[in-house]
């Protein structure tokens, strides 16, 4: 069972049964379907993000980049007026960003501790205003997609992406496809002994392990994950705009994930959705909704020691 | 305990209007339902609440003409960032159906916000964002705009640095659309008139370190410089330019944004100050004096001009509902009929130009006691070239 | 580039510098002593922009304002460290980096409910109201040198407070030992509180004396963390000696790139960083 705890399994089966049923209930254009389908994606992006902190080790302010990047790849890569694969672009735009992230990581991964966060914010704001400052690819105000792409494989096609419900699905899916392959990627070999170095680094290299390499390559697979959650924002409203890889969209992931549970990977999920509703709710109450949202953050930092995984597990574990 | 229950059937009740009321199409006798997308937090939220409370002072006003609709309005917090416009636009339009949008402030949440509703039923009015694009190449039947393009206001100011006499301008602004767009039409009436721009400066947004540049006009001496700057940058670029005793050596010329409420924050470093905008607090039209009174008395400041683009987005939907008695179900007719509106507005008469960006006049004014004092007409009935528009 | 003109702009690079270091220095001891990581430490720079801003439009004088907005910023610092601070001192980095982005929507939200989000400016006092003739073409403010000067002042003073004093004694030993100042008999809760007292206080002191200088504006607090965070990384963090070389290098660095390559000088800075800390991962004075 790659799911260990009774708590996650519990939530994990909760969730998927609701999200699975949403789309029976709600009207396919309706504003609450696209909202959902928000929340899914980004969840995807708070998942990748936890297990690069939570697990690995690796602190990062700028992760945001490689969710902006997603979404820019897709916009220079492809056609302006043409629909090309969904599939076969999203392994061009993966395979790129991972390279780049590969390129990014060797510089990076040279420092650590606070050092580390800075560097990775300093490279995730120079992309930003390189971004912002380019004619070519719409500077501040962003970009267009015109034509969503098509979904078939071997000519056969189930998804069309222009319906907001088989969207909901894609994004669903890779909500499950990431919590399935983080799991998976943690507890084989390869996991362990990264867990091992976040733990005790000394040990683990004196063990005969490359640290270097096996945080560089947990650090692309972050990265990746989160760039195909940066994709589907993009392709979800057609739109990129350089504001989608500044540190405060990486601060803001942050949040989610430690407010879920660092480290947890399903708490990422927990977190995204709270996080996401109190702010719904709150922008609906008042035109303050940042002094409801700035004190609910400060008051869940001083109550719940380990995040609200942690809170739940206490509840539901022996 | 009973308060997470409130804040639980609360998220309930708001997922469950959600999912459920958005079926029945706008009927007669239903609220005209107006969405407020605008920026009521960080560093544009003074202009989100201008543009807010001069819309509603607009419907308040001709709360009679409206053929006894009522109007209802949903307001949501832009925060100006473009990511979340999309999901917002969406909000208003398929979850409140709003009959008409206002907004926004910036251009990339208006990019965000016309990807939305660009050919939908939903009318959007912009009550701020100048990009060019919006009335350019995505202009739409549905999108209008009752504040300016970047264009208008920096154009006529070519002319006016010729007929002052200058003939090298040091061109500066921010590295974004709007700096882009203002500097480019400025350069565009003043180099065909013979004029030269000897360096033209576009700064990273929003940064404000002036200091170095303003050396460098001090050193460059130009005959005039030419800015676009808004808000707190206009404040800090102002003040260094005085502060490094440039006032009073070299004009100071710009698009109006530079001295638009920021005058008291300027003090006397804006004195002379020479900009060209499509209103001016002290304009000389009766409706001007009206609206002026009017707003102070509803909320007890003077309004700027995001308020009387408020004001005129608000008075758009009026005139237009009150043309259709009340019956705006027809999404055609209401398009047709306030594309031929004459809008009363405090800045004088203006029309919509065939791709819905205000036909209006751009008023040379120079700053005295602290005050924007209209000096003359720059340009009349200024109409945007709209490039790539095609409707 | 003339000559002239080099030294002018090198001038603005050393007082831009200078700020940035007294915005940076709070930031970085709190961190060194403290090793609390203060994202809202910008916000405690508006504070006190803003603060400075209202007193002197109530009372007319800037001395006085001045004066009156530090010594608020200090018991904000002290409310703050005691009612929030302190119960994260067993927690890890990623609790405090959570709670103090709570803290900048809170004081965000504040400055719009209470002082409203026109943009405002605080006028420079008469007394160093006047420039100095500096080049044929050009004259330079009394109150930028005065800024300067303050700053410098405060480098001093710090620097003193730090090698000098039981008090600084004391922080020294913290930052290496917390055991060994326990068992010396002090009370390590209330050196904490005092240290973080005096970090928001010199932010709001930055604060007060860039008001006449900026515009005070909703979101300024953010626009400087980021550029305090690579003063003090390139620095080192928890030192304030580097600080202040890194403080002058970024502003001098910025002044010149936003002249010769206006369209990148947002980047320079974070390049410059990378660069830093590729050739010393730990900044340059790490300890």
């Amino acid at each position: 069972m790659i799911f260990e705890k009774r708590t996650e399994r519990i939530f994990l089966a909760i969730f998927f049964t609701i999200a699975l049923c949403i789309p029976l209930f709600l009207e396919a254009n309706s504003f609450f379907v696209g909202k959902v389908t928000t929340i899914l994606i980004l969840a995807v992006f708070v998942m990748s993000l936890d297990f690069l902190v939570g697990r690995v080790g690796l602190v990062t302010l700028g992760h945001a980049l490689f969710y902006g990047l997603g979404g820019y790849l897709f916009v220079i890569l492809t056609p302006e007026y043409e629909a090309v694969n969904f599939w076969v672009y999203a392994f061009y735009i993966l395979g790129l960003n991972a390279l780049i992230a590969l390129v990014i990581g060797a510089v990076v991964l040279r420092t650590s501790g606070i050092y580390f966060i800075m560097i990775t914010l300093a490279i995730s704001q120079m992309a930003y205003y390189y971004f912002f400052d380019s004619l070519e690819f719409g500077g501040n105000d962003g970009l267009f997609i015109f034509m969503k792409p098509e979904t078939s494989i071997f000519g056969l096609s189930f998804l069309n992406l222009d319906n907001p419900t088989h969207f909901y699905y894609l994004a669903l899916l890779a909500v499950l496809v990431t919590l399935l392959a983080i799991k998976v990627i943690l507890r084989s070999r390869f996991g362990r002994i990264v867990e091992a170095s976040r733990l005790n680094p000394e040990r683990t290299e004196a063990l005969g392990y490359n640290i270097f390499a096996f945080r560089l390559i947990s650090y692309v697979i972050g990265s990746t994950l989160a760039a195909y959650a940066g994709l589907l924002f993009a392709l979800q409203y057609g739109y990129v705009n350089p504001q989608f890889m500044t540190w405060e969209m990486s601060g803001t992931a942050l949040v989610m994930a430690i407010l879920g549970g660092m480290g947890t990977i399903y708490g990422a999920i927990l977190g995204t959705i709270t996080y996401e509703g109190l702010l719904y709710l709150f922008e609906h109450m008042t035109q303050d909704w940042m002094l409801l949202m700035g004190s609910a953050i400060i008051l869940m930092v001083l109550l719940l020691r380990k995040g609200l995984a942690g809170y739940l597990e206490k509840l539901l574990e022996k | 305990m009973s308060r997470i229950t409130t804040l639980a059937s609360a998220v309930l009740a708001t997922t469950l209007t959600a999912g459920f009321s958005t079926s029945a199409l706008a009927a007669a006798g239903d609220p005209v339902k107006i969405g407020i997308m605008l920026p009521f937090s960080g560093i544009y939220a003074q202009l989100g609440e201008a543009g807010r409370d001069g819309l509603k002072l607009a419907l308040k006003e001709q709360a009679e003409q409206l053929h006894g609709s009522k109007v209802e309005f949903i307001e949501l917090d832009t925060e100006a960032k473009p990511s979340r416009a999309p999901e917002l636009a969406s909000s208003l339009l398929n979850q409140h159906e709003a009959d008409f949008v206002i907004g926004p402030v910036h251009s990339g949440v208006a990019m965000g916000m016309i990807k939305m509703l660009r050919g939908k039923d939903t009318i959007m009015i912009i009550p701020n964002a100048g990009s060019a694009a919006a009335t350019g190449p995505l202009c739409a039947p549905n999108v209008f705009r009752t504040s300016f393009s970047s264009w208008q206001p920096s154009y006529p100011m070519g002319k006016v640095a010729l007929d002052k006499g200058y003939k090298k301008v040091y061109a500066i602004s921010w590295n974004y659309g709007m700096g882009r767009e203002s500097l480019d039409a400025f350069e565009e009436s003043f180099t065909a008139g013979g004029g030269e721009i000897v360096e033209k400066v576009l700064l990273p947004f929003p940064s404000t370190n002036f200091q170095s540049h303003v050396s460098d006009i001090a050193d460059e001496q130009p005959d005039a410089v030419f800015t676009f700057f808004a808000g707190g940058g206009a404040i800090k670029f102002v003040k260094d330019y005085d502060a490094m005793g440039l006032r009073g050596k070299i004009p100071l010329l710009g698009s109006g944004f530079l001295t638009e409420g920021t005058l008291q924050a300027q003090g006397e470093a804006a004195e002379g100050v020479m900009t060209g905008l499509h209103y001016a607090e002290q304009l000389d039209v009766p409706k001007n004096q009206a609206f002026r009174e009017a707003f102070h008395t509803e909320y007890g400041h003077y309004p700027d001009i995001y308020a009387v683009q408020g004001y005129d987005a608000g008075q758009a939907i009026a005139s237009t509902i009150d043309q259709l008695e009340g019956d705006i179900s027809d999404k055609q007719a209401v398009i047709s009929t306030m594309e031929q509106l004459t809008i009363d507005s405090p800045r004088g008469e203006f029309t919509f130009s065939r791709a819905h960006n205000p036909i209006q006049n751009i008023y040379l004014r120079e700053v005295k006691d602290g005050v924007n004092v209209v000096q003359a007409v720059a340009a009349e009935a200024l109409e945007d070239p709209a490039r790539g528009c095609r409707i | 580039m003339s000559t002239e003109l080099f030294f002018v702009q090198l001038i603005n690079g050393l007082q831009y510098g200078l700020l940035l270091f007294l915005i940076a220095s709070g930031l970085t001891l709190v961190f060194g002593v403290m090793g609390i990581l203060n994202l809202a430490h910008g916000s405690m720079y508006m504070v006190g922009a803003y603060l400075v801003w209202y007193f002197v439009a109530v009372t007319g004088s800037f001395t006085a304002s001045a004066i009156l907005s530090a010594v608020i910023a200090l018991g904000l610092g002290i409310l703050i460290e005691r009612v929030l601070i302190q119960r994260l001192y067993n927690r890890n980095h990623l609790d405090q980096v959570l709670l103090t982005i709570g803290m900048i929507f809170v004081f965000n939200s504040l400055q719009s409910i209470l002082w409203g989000n026109d943009p405002y400016g605080v006028a420079v006092p008469e007394a160093l109201s006047g420039a100095v003739p500096f080049t044929d073409n050009s004259s330079y403010p009394v109150y930028r040198i005065f800024a300067a000067l303050i700053c410098v002042a405060i480098a001093a003073a710090l620097y003193f407070l730090v090698s000098r004093t039981r008090l600084g004694m004391l922080i020294r030993a913290g930052e290496s030992n917390r055991e060994m100042v326990e068992a010396l008999g002090v009370n390590i809760k209330s050196l904490y509180t005092i240290v973080f007292a005096i970090g928001v206080m010199l932010a709001a002191i930055s604060g007060i004396i860039a008001a006449p200088m900026r515009s005070i504006v909703p979101g300024m607090g953010e626009s400087v963390l980021i550029t305090c965070f690579v003063v003090v990384v390139v620095g080192g963090m928890g030192s304030i000696k580097g600080a202040f070389v890194g403080a002058l290098l970024v502003g001098v660095i910025s002044t010149f790139a936003a002249v010769l390559m206006p369209t990148m000088s947002n980047m320079i800075i974070y390049i410059f960083m990378i660069l830093v800390l590729l050739v010393k991962p730990q900044g340059l004075f790490a300890k």
